[in-house]
């Protein structure tokens, strides 16, 4: 559809002023959010919610999640997060959680990659094989 | 019980323990057989992609945001939200000798209750064609077994031969019984325990078809022994449009497993309109631009790369054949469509079925003057060459003279002989289906047509004349027939011999 494309095509042009050297500036987005909530131009609703969504693709892209059965020290935390960084970039995010359903080990979800180097996904592999 | 837990052990060890990294997305929008995948940030195009609840996927549309992935399977209990995986692998399917004689999918799995699929090893359904300096010159021919197309359309081995024309005039048909000929050629070279003679094994890919035709044709192989030499591979309307997209390409990679290993197949793909519709289909759902017709602007390049698969190679490259006997269905007679046009472009010949003709009694319905085959006599055996060289021309000639002859004018003699003789050819090339005819037979009614022996037969009794001709020929001129079977070009011996033969026979029936 015309419309639906368009207001793709602007969002593109929208996020790419909004990053600078790569990265997206929190101010110039916000600034963006503001000017297409508050425009009564036809057509900014599409926009918005097109820009938002790669707003959201770009912070999930750099989220990292990691998922341990036992809490990690501080110490584990940040040695973990000085990898993720060290292979991600300074941009990755980590987020630590806890899931007994592991058993032991830890999975590593950062944007699409997973590192899964659970007992649970290992049993699973085993049973796999059977 | 040692063993096993040593067996067990084994396999346990095996399995790798480090964290290899996955790569994973998240189904945003799904519907339609496509689905589209946010994430999968480092996926290939044509990957595998592993969808959960034993369903797989193609990644077909790399886009910026997310990836267009089109389903081979039941899409109702993905739902948004869920986890898609990337394999690392392009979709592959089980090839090897032991799919002979069985019904799968596109994917290779068996449909036809028989048990796992016994295979060799796995082919990548999307393949590059062979190069130009892996190709040899087509010079072994096809029987199909049907006297018409060896005689005046003979096929090669490693060419592809466009069947087309409307619907029901006899192009499934035209192929089923190639594929039966080839089965009794291969079947009696197994009773005689000949290694020398290269078998002829036989894919057939049907897309889009009711599931009762496919059963009544796996029926009719089944019933006339040829499904042991012969590959069903089934995309049926009841499958997704991106099986049936896919089925023809799967069929290949079957076909081309022979061809690397030293041997010789056939395929038909039936028919390649209905895949045009099924990749519109996928297309459309994924946006794509369409062009003429709304198909998508590639679909020459859909079926050119598909056919273009169909070669021989050389010694070095597999020393096999894959021949290509495509199918496309026109309407109303219409050749010049988009479809038809991309596919005659694309194929060395055509047969073209005529519904007129069919309506008239001439079955198989082939009209002679719009068929062509662009390998033609290279790949006719010299006997048949010797008696079927003259044979369009003569007919092309009783086809103007017959336009006249209608006129009731007075015709002179060498005229009215033409016209004759010409009915009596066609009379002759009138087959029914499901009974090809071996070479023998063929080059012996067609050196006696052309040496006069049915001139003097009424053309509704030659039919029958034919029949008594090859049953007396086959009982009491083995010896000539045997001769005939080489395909050696007829020497003086030999046609004296024919003559004898066929004298004999003259004064029987007279």
């Amino acid at each position: 559809m015309k419309v639906a494309r368009r207001a793709r095509q602007d969002a593109t042009r929208l996020w790419r002023v909004c990053l600078i050297n790569g990265r997206p500036d929190a101010g110039r987005v916000r600034h963006v959010v503001d000017g297409l909530t508050e425009t009564r131009r036809t057509g900014a609703a599409a926009v918005l919610a097109h820009f938002l969504r790669l707003v959201r693709l770009d912070a999930a892209r750099w989220a990292a999640r990691v998922d341990t059965a036992a809490p990690l020290e501080l110490a584990e935390r940040t040695a973990v997060h000085a990898m993720l960084v060290e292979r991600y970039g300074t941009r990755v995010e980590t987020v630590f959680a806890v899931d007994p359903a592991l058993i032991g080990g830890m999975r590593v979800r950062v944007g699409g990659d997973v590192y899964d180097g659970s007992i649970q996904a290992r049993l699973a592999a085993i049973d796999a094989r059977f | 019980m040692s063993t096993l837990v040593q067996e067990l052990e084994a396999r346990i060890a095996m399995t790798p323990r480090a964290a290899a990294r996955k790569s994973v997305g998240v189904i945003r929008e799904i519907g339609d057989g496509v689905a589209r995948v946010e994430g999968l940030y480092d996926v290939m195009l044509n990957e595998m992609l592993d969808l959960g609840h034993g369903v797989t996927g193609l990644a077909l549309s790399l886009e910026e945001t997310d990836v267009g992935v089109i389903i081979l399977g039941d899409d109702t209990r993905l739902e948004e939200g869920g986890e898609v995986r990337a394999t690392g692998r392009l979709l592959q399917v089980p090839v090897g000798q032991g799919l002979l004689g069985r019904v799968v999918n596109t994917l290779g799995e068996p449909l036809d209750g028989q048990g796992p699929v016994a295979y060799n090893e796995f082919y990548p359904v999307e393949a590059i064609a062979p190069g130009i300096m892996r190709r040899r010159p087509i010079s072994q021919p096809v029987q199909t077994g049907i006297m018409a197309i060896d005689a005046m359309i003979p096929i090669g081995r490693g060419q592809r031969e466009l069947i087309i024309g409307d619907r029901a005039t006899g192009k499934t048909t035209l192929c089923i019984d190639t594929i039966i000929n080839q089965a009794r050629l291969n079947s009696a070279a197994d009773a005689r325990r000949d290694a020398g003679y290269r078998r002829l094994y036989c894919i057939y890919v049907a897309i889009g078809q009711k599931q009762s035709t496919i059963a009544q044709l796996i029926s009719v192989l089944q019933d006339s022994g040829a499904m042991p030499y012969t590959i069903v591979v089934a995309a049926p309307a009841a499958d997704s449009a991106t099986s049936q997209y896919l089925a023809p390409f799967a069929g290949a990679a079957i076909g081309e497993w022979f061809m690397h290993h030293g041997m010789d197949a056939l395929i038909v793909y039936d028919d390649l309109s209905k895949h045009a519709v099924a990749y519109r289909q996928v297309s459309l759902v994924l946006k794509r631009p369409s062009g003429r017709e709304a198909y998508p602007g590639d679909v020459f390049y859909l079926h050119s790369r598909l056919l273009e698969r169909a070669a021989r190679v050389s010694e070095k490259y597999g020393d096999g054949s894959l021949t290509a006997l495509p199918i496309i269905e026109t309407q109303a007679g219409d050749v010049a469509a988009y479809i038809p046009t991309n596919v005659i472009s694309i194929t060395d010949g055509q047969i073209y079925l005529d519904t007129d003709l069919f309506y008239q009694g001439t079955r198989p319905a082939i009209s002679v003057g719009l068929s062509v085959s662009r390998v033609g006599s290279a790949a006719q055996r010299k006997a048949m060459k010797q008696v079927a060289s003259r044979l369009k021309t003569d007919l092309a000639q009783f086809r103007e003279l017959a336009a006249f002859a209608q006129f009731g004018s007075e015709l002179d003699s060498t005229t009215q002989a033409k016209i004759d003789r010409g009915k009596r050819i066609l009379e002759l090339f009138n087959q029914p289906q499901h009974d090809p005819r071996s070479f023998d037979v063929q080059v012996a009614q067609l050196w006696a047509v052309q040496n006069g022996y049915f001139d003097s037969i009424p053309v509704p009794r030659v039919k029958e004349c034919q029949q008594r001709l090859t049953e007396y020929l086959q009982s009491s001129a083995r010896d000539v027939m045997g001769r005939l079977a080489t395909g050696d070009a007829l020497d003086e011996a030999a046609a004296a011999n024919l003559k004898r033969a066929c004298d004999a026979f003259a004064h029987m029936w007279t």
